[in-house]
């Protein structure tokens, strides 16, 4: 069985703004072509959006590596001998 | 007499006949017997090798059980690595934004690219060349090193 293929992140370019840079950052936006429009997040927010990344990360890990033994468990056996016996009870 | 003489013929007759078929009865059970004992032989041996591939595979499932115990906590020190950056001498991210915007902007922007090269790793993706080699802190994914640096080891 093939393994399901690896993630390709895409990069997410953060801003952060502030009282002080707000207008700035809105001006450059402007003159960059972009909608003068952010979705926010509060710095408590920031750091929770972290964690629940890093938690679902944590999660992949585990299940990835879960799958990698139960396919080392089932299919070592066809490596060696060429059939689908040793571990298919 | 005649009679007497045909009569005792007869049981002897019926006697060997007799013994002779018991003795092919014998013999038929004795050949049952022997398969049945090829059989338990064999029942036996086959038991012996499944209780000897249930071990082997109890152990098996103890060390991927030890194993992945330790990816757990692994992944569960990194994740309190975060918040100890987040918190660290009651550090205040927020109030640090303010003050040093582009800094930690640009800090910020690292730590997402790190972190998204982290789901990749957790996803499948091999590792680099440069990740596997990692061993100084400057060299590391502060974000997952127990995943994305094998070779650093925390002091």
């Amino acid at each position: 069985m093939e393994k399901p293929t690896p993630l390709e992140m895409e990069k997410i370019h953060w801003i952060i703004i502030t009282s002080d840079n707000a207008d700035q950052v809105f001006a450059k936006m402007k003159e960059d072509g972009m909608d003068p429009v952010l979705f926010g997040l509060t710095d408590n927010d920031f750091q929770l959006l972290a964690k629940n990344f890093a938690r679902i990360r944590n999660q992949l890990m585990i299940t990835n590596d879960m799958l990698d033994k139960y396919k080392e468990y089932y299919e070592a056996s066809d490596n060696e001998t060429g059939n689908n016996t040793k571990n298919s009870k | 007499m005649l009679g007497i003489r045909l009569f005792l013929i007869g049981i002897v007759s019926a006697s060997l006949i007799g013994a002779g078929a018991y003795v092919f009865k014998l013999r038929a059970d004795n050949a049952i017997l022997k398969a049945n004992a090829v059989k338990m032989e064999s029942a036996i041996t086959e038991q012996k090798e499944l209780i000897t591939k249930q071990k082997e595979d109890f152990q098996e499932i103890l060390a991927a059980n030890a194993e992945m115990n330790k990816l757990v906590k692994n992944l569960e020190k990194d994740l309190n690595e975060l918040d100890k950056r987040f918190n660290k001498n009651n550090r205040d991210i927020g109030k640090l934004a303010v003050e040093k915007t582009k800094l930690i902007e640009k800090i910020i922007n690292k730590g997402g690219e790190n972190a998204a090269r982290c789901i990749e790793i957790a996803s499948g993706s091999p590792l680099t060349e440069k990740e596997k080699n990692a061993t100084k802190k400057s060299e590391i994914n502060p974000e997952c090193p127990s995943i994305a640096n094998p070779n650093y080891i925390t002091y």
